[in-house]
């Protein structure tokens, strides 16, 4: 079975590629080893939020100071600005209304209530414009028996910044046979049953009795999964109504991951959901073939291959108790050799097994044996370089490169 | 410390892969509809370590899982939480109804039902007949019961077609299945066309028990293992003495023998496994492998809509159908999102689960209503059924299709050898 180009991994990378090549009217099939990093999403992305411990505030001056080897090098520096308004684009055609650009950060808030510098946002989501709160008060909505999250903490942290906080319980009968599932009184879960219209109007409802219109009503992201139900939930209440993340699975993360894989599938896109890469046929410093766990002897076959496969979490990466490894083709990894020098001793520190990964060449050739694969590229969080939770550029870097190896591709042709 | 350290997973199902993500019950076609299902993470693997420690955890709910897998396809550890169901189910077993013993022996009732076909489909489809179900058996009055053939499959290919197989150079063996033999024939003829068109001799097997799959939804797993066993036996003599690889026209009978014989009912296959396979798959690889050619009917027009079915999503060959259908010059291809029918075999049958079953459908009911095709193309019978039923469009198999688009003479010329 042959395609121009065959991804592996269906992540925000993977995606980001695909859509890009089919735009461009190449034939492209995604293989992805089942739901994907998106699902842990809060709903922003991340171009840059953090060099040498210092908070940014403008990504693009500061992407000067960035290490050598960090994939934003590979890309380009000068044209780091023009492919992330290529990828708000991208993801304003799959759907997705974001606000933020790469020239300014803007300030999200995390489901713990701290903020952290972020390029896009979703719609709907509460931001601010610095890391210092303009707020004076805030209407923390809690639901009764939702157990995706830790208001405490939210209540907390907002306090810390000087925020009034004021917590306004609610119950809806909506949600009361929800409940009796404990377990299950879950974002994703809540946000089905409030695709209902009459479910929502009468969780409006309740919202209504315990705020006044001149609130400020921050209230977990519960609904609003494929639907229009956060914008639904604005027009009823009287208050002024922001969003905040939950704990994962997130809904605007589920959001974006479902409307990137329904918009490549709408381009023509192939998405193999549920099939892993196994092997692949490296000969002459080319990829010829590539075999899956389901299709088995039926290769696939393609011009360029691109792997997306994602960090430790998704096994695009994988320790073991002697090495590191890329356990599909066997490509070279960047990691220390020594086991002992993988981690730090303190959790929050720069942690050297987080900037471990596939090692690339200046264009973003996969390396075996130290020789770059012509037709291999590597992408996103399965490549070496940078340490997204301390670096904030996770998803930056997922759809910089993505962009950039999808230009490659299609300029090769 | 122990003298050797384990480095890599053990337990069955991937059970101890689990990451508690919980990616897999946003994909739960029945947690979406119902909060009295747990779904597949409080089902499956959270539900398994109780369970480990004291049976007495087993929890009722499982029964309304649909087995469909979808959550297995959603979750990024590989971990096969569908399997893990069903082994709890078939380890907590409970007398089945008779309702259920009816609905799954399909053998049984269609060797009744097609040798009084016309009584019997006029019987199961007027309305006194539907009230007396619903309330004594509780299989839900609102079904359309698939109507019976008054020839069955086996019977018209010994009759009309078993005589001139022998004659040709290349020879497959067609597990049909209880659908095709008791229900549908015409899919049984129209595979017959295909194959010998392409130079393919199709022969029935030793011995075809049904493959068991609503035996195990119905808790009859010791009679599915006792089925499974004699189709391994009939397989494995088609293929190790005649060299005839197993074809079959049914998505969920081939998923059952391929891969819950082994993972559920404990069934060794591993000899058998990579010899079955969907004759849509069979078919697009000998084409892929320029081994057999195709010519068209240059008068051929079919606007198509194409439905993956679970188990069809499951195995992943969802591709080797729509990649099939696409080479038909004349065929105008949609292909709708994946997503569950809500039948479920006899699940959506029962009186209990009618209204969670047709809420499950309704996102793909309306899919094909705005899609708009003169056909719904799907690998699955029991698909065929509720999309029939709930959208009044009609459904064929992508074999049927290309039977009727194939010009069959010309093909036969092209693969003459
Ligand atoms: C998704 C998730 C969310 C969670 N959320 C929370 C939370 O919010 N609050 C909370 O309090 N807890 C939470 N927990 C639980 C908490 O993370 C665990 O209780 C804790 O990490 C357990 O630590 P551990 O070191 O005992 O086990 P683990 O962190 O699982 O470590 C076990 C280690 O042992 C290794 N190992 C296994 N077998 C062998 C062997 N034979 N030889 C050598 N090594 C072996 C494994 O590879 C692994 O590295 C969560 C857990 C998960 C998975
Ligand atoms: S098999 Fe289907 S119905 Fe059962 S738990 Fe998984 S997703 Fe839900
Ligand atoms: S079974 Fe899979 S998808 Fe479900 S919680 Fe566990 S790891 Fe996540």
């Amino acid at each position: 079975m042959k395609f121009d180009t065959i991804i592996i991994g269906g992540g925000l990378s993977g995606l980001t590629c695909g859509i890009a090549l089919s735009q461009k009217g190449q034939r492209v099939a995604i293989v992805a080893g089942g739901q994907n990093s998106l699902h842990f999403n809060a709903g922003s992305m991340e171009l840059l939020g953090n060099v040498d411990g210092e908070e940014i505030a403008h990504p693009v001056e500061a992407a000067q100071r960035l290490q050598p080897n960090h994939p934003y090098r590979k890309v380009g520096i000068d044209h780091l600005e023009e492919l992330a308004q290529e990828a708000k684009t991208l993801l304003d055609k799959a759907g997705l209304t974001m606000s933020g650009n790469a020239k300014e950060n803007h300030w999200r808030i995390t489901p713990i209530g701290v903020t952290k510098p972020a390029w896009l946002t979703l719609e709907g989501l509460a931001t601010v414009a610095s890391s210092q709160l303009p707020w004076k008060a805030v209407t923390l909505v809690e639901l009764e028996g939702f157990i995706d999250s830790p208001l405490q903490f939210v209540e907390t942290n907002l306090a810390a910044q000087g925020v009034q906080v004021k917590v306004a319980r609610i119950a809806p009968a909506v949600l009361t046979q929800a409940r009796r599932s404990a377990s299950e009184m879950r974002a994703t879960s809540l946000a089905k049953i409030l695709r209902n219209h009459q479910a929502l109007a009468s969780l409006a409802a309740e919202i209504n009795q315990v705020t006044t219109a001149d609130e400020l009503v921050l209230m977990p992201m519960f609904l609003g999964l494929d639907d229009d139900a956060l914008a639904a939930l604005q027009a009823q209440v009287k208050p002024r109504l922001a969003f905040l993340p939950t704990l994962p699975p997130m809904v605007p993360g589920v959001r974006i991951a479902t409307a990137l894989q329904h918009y490549f599938k709408m381009l023509g896109g192939t998405y193999l959901l549920g099939d892993k890469v196994v092997d692949g046929l490296i000969e002459d410093n080319t990829m010829r073939h590539i075999t899956t766990a389901k299709l088995q002897d039926v290769l696939l076959k393609a011009d360029n291959f691109v792997l997306a496969t994602g960090s430790f979490m998704s096994g695009g990466v994988v320790a073991d108790f002697t090495r590191i490894y890329e356990p599909v083709f066997g490509l070279d990894v960047e990691a220390p050799a020594n086991r002992a020098d993988w981690t730090l001793a303190e959790v929050m520190d720069d942690q050297p097994y987080m900037s471990c990964g596939v090692a690339t060449d200046d264009t973003l050739h996969a390396l075996k044996e130290g020789k770059a694969v012509k037709n291999l590229f590597a992408i996103g969080s399965v490549l070496s370089g940078h340490n997204a939770a301390v670096q904030g550029d996770g998803e930056g870097v997922d759809m910089l490169t993505a962009l950039a190896v999808a230009h490659r591709i299609t300029n090769r042709q | 410390m122990a003298a050797t350290t384990q480095t890599t997973f053990a337990s069955a199902n991937n059970f101890e892969q689990c990451l508690k993500c919980s990616i897999c019950t946003v994909y739960c076609p029945v947690a979406a509809v119902t909060t009295a299902y747990p779904g597949p993470k409080q089902a499956g693997p959270d539900g398994e370590r109780y369970r480990l420690k004291d049976p007495k955890f087993y929890d009722e709910a499982l029964k309304l899982c649909l087995n469909c897998k979808r959550c297995e396809v959603a979750c990024p550890s590989e971990v096969r939480i569908g399997d893990i169901i069903q082994r709890a189910r078939m380890q907590h077993p409970q007398r089945p109804k008779l309702r259920d013993v009816l609905l799954a022996n399909t053998d049984v009732m269609g060797t009744m039902a097609t040798s009084m076909a016309p009584v019997v489909n006029l019987t199961l489809g007027m309305k006194p007949v539907k009230a007396v179900m619903n309330a004594t058996l509780g299989i839900d009055k609102h079904r359309t019961f698939p109507a019976y053939a008054s020839q069955k499959f086996e019977t018209w290919y010994r009759r009309h077609a078993a005589q001139t197989q022998e004659s040709f150079s290349k020879h497959v063996s067609y597990f049909h299945g209880c659908y095709v033999n008791y229900n549908y024939p015409q899919l049984g003829k129209d595979l017959v066309t295909v194959m010998n068109a392409l130079g393919y001799g199709v022969h029935l097997l030793e011995k075809e028990k049904c493959c068991g799959v609503a035996l195990m939804a119905n808790g009859m797993h010791e009679q599915a293992k006792r089925q499974g066993e004699t189709n391994m036996q009939s397989m494995r003599k088609s293929i190790n003495e005649l060299k005839r690889p197993i074809i079959t026209t049914s998505s969920t009978c081939t998923f059952t023998m391929r891969d819950e014989y082994d993972h559920v009912l404990g069934i060794d296959n591993r000899d058998v496994r990579d010899h079955l396979s969907l004759a849509a798959r069979f078919i697009y690889q000998l084409i892929d492998n320029g081994e057999v050619k195709l010519a068209f009917d240059p008068n051929f027009k079919m606007r198509v809509a194409y439905h993956t079915a679970c188990h069809m999503q499951r195995m992943g060959w969802a591709i080797f159908s729509t990649q099939l259908l696409r080479m038909i010059p004349g065929l105008e291809l949609i292909e709708l999102e994946s997503q569950c029918c809500g039948i479920a075999g006899t699940y959506g049958f029962k009186k209990e689960n009618y209204e969670n079953s047709q809420a499950i459908g309704a996102g793909l009911f309306q899919a094909i209503k705005e899609a708009d095709p003169q056909y719904v193309a799907t690998d699955c019978e029991t698909c065929k059924w509720q999309i029939e039923m709930s959208t009044g469009v009609p459904v064929l198999n992508p074999i049927s299709i290309l039977a009727q688009a194939l010009d069959v003479e010309k093909t036969k010329q092209l693969n003459q050898n």
